[in-house]
């Protein structure tokens, strides 16, 4: 009886602990988007920790709280917080973040083990020319989905980013994946016939667009990310911002004069920045014996030096950085049109200014397609190595600023 | 012509909510949502519980004296202004940099800086207010609809209030028919959401019980899309325009034609304007 008794605690104490791998889904009005969850604690003890994953992508929970069956999983960098109780194998509960107009709030339910692995269908793998359907009008957009170690993942791809990496479910003629970071929330669901992929893009709880799409003919189908934001290259492009320890540096600093310059317009708190960032610390790298130079322009949530200046100490040491960052105020299309006004149309971030030995404008390229965008992301690297190369070729003899 | 137009509105009404998934489910979704939207009411530092002024950015706004454009007790003169594009809080010791949708804290103040259609818009919310949130009606689900959304046949983008106050720029989404009373064509707007690719379907409407238990003005109620392709529209989920809760909010004209020939007794209640305070039902 006692052996009993002393069974039975012990399977009490293992099912009210969350620590496991789940697999969980936020429910959106048009059906659950998937996402994993993993949920630990040292084997020595300590604090709980944890995070959340979509295919092979994870990121870390800001703060863990256990306390006897509730779970509460913070996501700090947008305040957003997960709350569940725990009830033998599942949690339920949801996610929540507030705005000016009131809590966000998305059920979230979980149960314990890996998220289902489902292949791609072969015939749905590769490109795909999507339009989307608004109230006013059509849009493009671009899907990429292959066979990846979780099964089928794919992307969506805009004329400036990607959407993140997608992951989720396939059966032979439709499929269901999702992109959830703490912020994004988005769930692509789509059915096959014939030719053509039908389907609902949603973004948040309610909201949903139709969209419609066919195999990709090779034919461009975004707009360019040159063709977004335009600047005057009538005269040397002006910048002037304080650095990290309050120097102000300006576009007419030593260390710019006669080289080739790449401002990148990014952002902390912008998940494409992130994806961008150490493809722009790789070409520093290869090119700047030549003559390439780097300097980054943080645009952040506050706009304020104090608030602003530890987060991009952190991203600049997080990334190993070895270009300088200013701190060019905060991001709001106006505050970055105002402190850039030789640009017209500015808002993707990152956005990538290309400026010639003489200090003008060359190129502008809006946005940024990440690693989970495929052939989409080494198309861009190229087109930076050939801009680059053709830019430090130009004589800079000839040169002036 | 009269009965074929009757037929026509007859296959695209919404009906009235019996199937079995509408029971339980929705009214655990109702209360969650109105127990999460009463806590923001009641703590939130911007809380239009607590709005004590608002004013459009325009060329600049003092704050401060009492011959200010906001006059704040105990506060010294503080300006909020754009320069270059970037909004600036000149303090007595200095200028400082703020950003839309981030508190600000002046003496026992917070500031709230939002973007609309004409600019930003500055609201001073003071200490939790004392006033109570007016509380809901019961669940009802005689009140929940199905069916589909019918789409406007030239979409149009029009500048509306959202029910926050703040002037966006919505697009005509459709329309819907309910059976309530009488037969009455519903318009639908899609109000966007921070953050782009997000977005509300919102219908403001008027019915029989305004200013009988319901805000005058009427009040706004999301239509929610389902996954087979249709909508529910519940009016359990009413609530009241920023506006209710304090008049420092500007009010939305009523849309045109969105008006229910019945009483709405579900959703949001009002307990101001001099009207009889309902009883306030207890969120389980």
């Amino acid at each position: 009886m006692l052996a009993l008794l002393l069974q039975g605690a012990v399977a009490l104490t293992a099912v009210a602990s969350p620590e496991g791998t789940w697999r969980a889904v936020l429910d959106l009005a048009g059906g659950p988007l998937p996402f994993a969850l993993q949920i630990g604690r040292p084997a020595g003890g300590g604090g709980w920790f944890g995070q959340l994953c979509n295919g092979e992508k994870c990121q870390a929970f800001s703060k863990v709280g256990v306390e006897g069956n509730s779970v509460t999983l913070e996501i700090a960098d947008y305040a957003a917080t997960m709350t569940a109780k725990l009830r033998g194998d599942s949690l339920a509960g949801s996610y929540r973040n507030v705005g000016s107009n009131g809590p966000r709030t998305i059920p979230f339910r979980a149960a314990r083990g890996r998220p289902p692995v489902t292949p791609a269908p072969r015939n749905l793998v590769g490109r795909w020319d999507a339009t989307f359907f608004q109230d006013l009008g059509t849009s493009p957009r671009v899907f990429e989905f292959r066979d990846g170690p979780y099964g089928i993942q794919g992307t969506l791809i805009s004329s400036t980013s990607d959407y993140g990496p997608f992951s989720g479910t396939a059966s032979a003629d439709s499929f269901a994946i999702g992109y959830f970071d703490g912020s994004f929330v988005y769930l692509i669901t789509g059915k096959m016939k014939g030719d053509t992929l039908r389907g609902i893009f949603h973004a948040g709880l309610r909201t949903q667009t139709p969209w419609q799409a066919v195999r990709s003919s090779g034919a461009p189908h975004l707009k360019a990310p040159t063709e977004i934001t335009f600047a005057d290259t009538s005269q040397p492009f002006r910048f002037r911002f304080p650095d990290l320890q309050g120097r102000v540096i300006g576009s007419d600093d030593p260390r710019f004069k006669g080289k080739v310059v790449l401002v990148d317009i990014f952002g902390t708190w912008c998940p494409t920045c992130h994806e961008g960032t150490p493809e722009l610390i790789r070409l520093y790298n290869r090119y700047r014996g030549r003559g390439l130079e780097i300097v980054g322009l943080a645009f952040e949530v506050s706009g304020d030096s104090a608030v602003d200046g530890p987060l991009v100490r952190r991203y600049r040491d997080k990334f190993r950085i070895p270009f300088p960052l200013l701190l060019a105020g905060s991001s709001d299309v106006e505050a970055i049109e105002g402190a850039l006004p030789q640009l017209r149309g500015a808002g993707a971030f990152p956005t990538i200014v290309f400026l010639g030995r003489d200090g003008r404008v060359r190129r502008v390229h809006a946005g940024f397609h990440g690693l989970a965008a495929g052939a989409q992301h080494q198309r861009q690297v190229r087109e930076f190595e050939v801009e680059i190369e053709k830019l430090l070729a130009e004589n800079s003899v000839n040169s002036k600023r | 012509m009269l009965s074929f137009y009757r037929a026509f509105v007859m296959v695209f009404v919404l009906f009235a909510g019996r199937v079995s998934d509408l029971g339980a489910q929705s009214r655990e979704d109702v209360a969650r949502e109105r127990g999460d939207y009463l806590s923001w009411l009641e703590t939130a530092t911007n809380s239009p519980l607590a709005a004590v002024a608002r004013q459009p950015l325009g060329a600049g706004v003092r704050l401060g004296p009492p011959d200010a454009d906001i006059p704040l007790r105990d506060v010294a003169e503080h300006t909020i202004e754009m320069r270059g594009g970037a909004l600036l809080l000149k303090t007595p010791s200095g200028r400082q940099p703020v950003s839309r949708g981030r508190p600000v804290k002046v003496g026992g103040y917070t500031l709230y800086l939002a973007a609309s259609a004409r600019g930003p818009v500055v609201t001073v919310f003071g200490k939790p207010s004392e006033k109570k949130p007016p509380g809901y009606y019961e669940y009802d689900p005689a009140v929940v609809f199905i069916g589909p959304l019918l789409p406007a046949k030239n979409p149009q983008r029009l500048r509306v209030l959202a029910a926050d106050g703040v002037e966006v720029e919505a697009t005509e989404a459709g329309s819907i028919v309910i059976s309530l009373g009488a037969l009455t064509r519903l318009r639908v707007m899609r109000i966007p959401s921070a953050g782009g690719e997000e977005s509300e379907l919102e219908i403001f409407f008027r019915d029989e019980s305004n200013s009988q238990g319901t805000y005058p003005a009427g009040r706004f109620v999301s239509l929610i899309p389902l996954p087979d392709g249709q909508y529910r529209l519940d009016f359990n989920r009413a609530r009241n325009p920023f506006c209710a809760y304090s008049a420092v909010y500007p009010c939305p004209a009523p849309w045109r034609g969105n008006s229910i020939s019945a009483p709405v007794r579900a959703g949001e209640r009002y307990a101001g304007g001099g009207l009889q305070a309902p009883p306030v039902l207890e969120v389980k």
